[in-house]
């Protein structure tokens, strides 16, 4: 049995993506990872004092996140587990194919509004993967 | 502010000790005077507005000579003191010099000096200078709007952004000099650094070692877990308290340190009642903004307002809390209604797993540092409430109360320094540089002397303005160098309008600027907070969403507390 691993945020957006992900991992008899790459960039968007564990307090939310993903998963009959990090997306999420010595990367499309992953970046970002690990890499 | 009203005080003073310290050089001791035919010269320069006018040149010249028999400059309250070699046999004639001012001449006829004069020391009477505009005056003005476009856009950090500020006015001043064009100078390096007003910097220091310490307890967000719990799937019940929770938080610690701590636990919880998470953030922004303005430690503008005017914790809780209550009233109201088909879709149903997790993400961390953090926090209240009486001002109460949590509750004292952020002193310091330029320069005056013709003697017409104008403003612009920026002109209003002694315009100010930031996401930091978070967990609040939800609010809400600013002001008295 293989290891799928899926990036998701977690939101009713990524629904879709987890869903195609159970899907995907079925056809195949593989096992689910769920990932949650939390970044803090938002904060350089405020000149306000951040004094609190921002980087704790989203490690906490993206496991919870994760947690209703996998229940998803498991509800589906799918094996799941996950994995939460901090830092770049493109760099977590391409350590982390290799740490765990994934078969298949899927990433979840952008939603309509408000999503700062744009499409292009992901097609570059499959590419890369193909290229760099030799995974393959899919966008849902 | 003691020390402002001390440096009001002293041109009397000064005034007093040169007449009286005269008095008894030439006036007790006739045999001295004999020996010294020296004649002091005292007075005071002010400009359009009232305000001293330091840093002018004063030259003295008598009887029509050409050349200048003494000469002075004038000190930081606009006095200043000129000891002539001789007496004058027909006339005094002063030649005053200021760069961003129309030169001033003063003449007086010598019989008029010995009639006034009979300690043998001359008072000219207060000297008015008018502005005038220069390059300079356009170089400050510039580097202001750049500096607020920088950070309205995001071009820059804050910080960033405000020391490109500086450095515009203080280069153009520097080659100024260089060139010999007094036209192009904005303001020296000694001149803008007494503009810092260190109460702010060292309250806002002395208060993010303090919330350093607390935020690391988890009380926040076992408050939130714990209303989650009570509220048994009940989210409209759920989202009052949650709002409450918020608003208290927002009084105390600033708004940005309350939504980091608030937004993620709500979202978990929001996601486990399974509903949209925004119905429970953007209301907790909101009530974060409103209620910020209840303390004097809420929010920057709250700090800054208070030094300034010296409005103290007390004042802001007496004059200013019931109004931010009733906003929040208003808010709750607003919110049900909005989002009622929300929290009727609330499903409640959570597994066990889940809900284990939220309880752990939840807890308490430290109780034995909540204990410790509740206690001094607690006695910091009772000085900041008291500080008047007990001649303890905010600044100190705040650096006493982070220094006596660092000893007693021992955390880690470089990963504490290092909690505060030294880009946000940074920032305000270098506002509290750039606001001074254009001060010096003119600028502000011009502001306050047109609000002052647009207003008049209406007191109520000058708070709707600053209230509904302030919010217009803080929704499209940073609020804190906006506030830092109007408050020398809500001063001048305040000692110009019958009745605004009362401070009531810095109260409109305050409501303003902070409850503006409602209207729109970039409008407040905590806004924009928020966004990244519900953004990194897949919710992401564009800005015509927070637009549709905030900038009404933002109407209910500032309408409110109008209400009781005028109620409290103009009924009560």
């Amino acid at each position: 049995m293989g290891t799928i691993l899926c990036a998701t945020r977690g939101g009713e957006a990524s629904y879709r993506t987890q869903d195609r992900a159970i899907e995907i991992a079925r056809e195949r008899g593989d096992k689910l990872l769920f990932i949650f790459v939390s970044d803090i960039n938002f904060l350089s968007h405020t000149s306000a004092p951040v004094l609190v564990d921002v980087e704790g307090e989203m490690e906490n939310m993206g496991e919870f996140l994760l947690l209703a993903a996998e229940e998803r998963a498991r509800n589906a009959g799918i094996e799941a587990e996950h994995v939460v990090r901090q830092g770049d997306f493109r760099e977590q999420l391409k350590e982390a194919a290799k740490e765990y010595q994934v078969e298949m990367v899927i990433l979840g499309r952008p939603g309509k509004e408000g999503s700062v992953t744009k499409l292009q970046m992901l097609e570059e970002l499959v590419k890369e993967i193909e290229q760099e690990l030799g995974i393959e890499a899919v966008i849902v | 502010m003691v020390l402002r009203k001390f440096l009001g005080l002293l041109p009397i003073a000064m005034l007093i000790v040169a007449l009286g310290g005269w008095g008894f050089v030439f006036g007790a001791d006739d045999a001295h005077a004999q020996d010294d035919d020296v004649l002091p010269v005292t007075g005071r320069l002010l400009d359009e507005q009232g305000q001293p006018v330091a840093a002018a040149s004063i030259r003295a010249f008598v009887d029509g000579e050409s050349e200048p028999c003494a000469e002075a400059e004038s000190q930081e309250n606009g006095t200043y003191m000129l000891a002539l070699p001789r007496p004058p046999e027909q006339t005094l004639r002063l030649e005053v010099e200021r760069y961003h001012f129309e030169s001033l001449s003063y003449e007086v006829e010598a019989q008029e000096i010995e009639r006034g004069n009979p300690r043998r020391a001359f008072l000219v009477p207060d000297l008015i200078m008018r502005r005038k505009i220069t390059a300079g005056f356009w170089i400050a003005t510039i580097s202001f709007a750049v500096m607020l476009l920088l950070i309205a856009l995001d071009v820059l950090h804050s910080t960033v952004a405000a020391l490109l500020g500086v450095s515009m006015v203080l280069g153009a001043t520097v080659l100024g000099h260089l060139i010999g064009s007094d036209d192009l100078l904005v303001i020296s390096m000694e001149r803008a650094l007494s503009y810092i007003d260190f109460e702010v910097i060292f309250l806002v220091m002395g208060m993010m070692i303090v919330i350093g310490i607390i935020e690391d307890t988890g009380v926040f967000q076992w408050l939130a877990f714990v209303s989650y719990r009570v509220s048994r799937g009940r989210a409209w019940l759920l989202v009052i308290v949650l709002m409450l929770i918020t608003g208290v938080a927002s009084a105390l610690l600033d708004n940005v340190t309350t939504m980091l701590l608030m937004a993620p636990i709500s979202l978990q919880i929001a996601i486990a009642m399974g509903i949209n998470p925004l119905s429970f953030l953007i209301p907790e922004v909101l009530a974060s903004n409103i209620a910020g303005i209840s303390t004097l430690i809420g929010t920057p503008t709250n700090i800054l307002i208070g030094s300034y005017a010296d409005i103290s914790f007390g004042d802001f809780l007496s004059n200013l809390t019931a109004g931010a209550v009733l906003a929040l009233l208003a808010l709750i109201a607003y919110v049900e209604i909005v989002y009622r088909k929300e929290y009727q879709a609330a499903s409640g149903g959570v597994s066990k797993v889940l809900y284990e997790k939220l309880r752990q993400n939840a807890r308490i961390k430290d109780p034995i540092t909540l204990r410790k953090s509740l206690v001094v926090f607690g006695v910091m209240m009772i000085f900041f409430l008291l500080g008047k009486n007990l001649h303890t001002p905010p600044d100190a109460t705040a650096m006493i109360g982070a220094t006596a949590l660092l000893i007693w509750v021992e955390p880690d004292v470089e990963k504490m320094l290092k909690a505060v952020d030294w880009t946000t002193l940074v920032f305000f310091m270098a506002l509290f540089m750039v606001v001074g330029a254009i001060q010096e320069v003119g600028l502000i005056s011009h502001v306050a002397m047109f609000l002052s013709n647009l207003i008049g003697q209406n007191l109520l017409a000058g708070l709707l303005i600053l209230i509904w104008g302030g919010a217009v403003f803080s929704a499209v612009i940073a609020n804190i160098p906006f506030t830092a920026a109007m408050l020398p002109v809500v001063g001048f209003l305040s000692r110009t309008i019958a009745g605004a002694g009362s401070k009531v315009l810095f109260y409109g100010l305050s409501v303003g600027s902070a409850m503006g930031g409602n209207g729109s996401l970039i409008g407040a930091s905590a806004n924009v907070i928020t966004a990244g978070i519900a953004e990194r967990a897949g919710y992401p609040i564009t800005y015509s969403r927070f637009l549709k939800i905030g900038a009404p609010a933002m109407i209910v809400t500032i309408g409110a507390a109008t209400l009781w600013l005028v109620f409290r002001f103009f009924v009560i008295g």
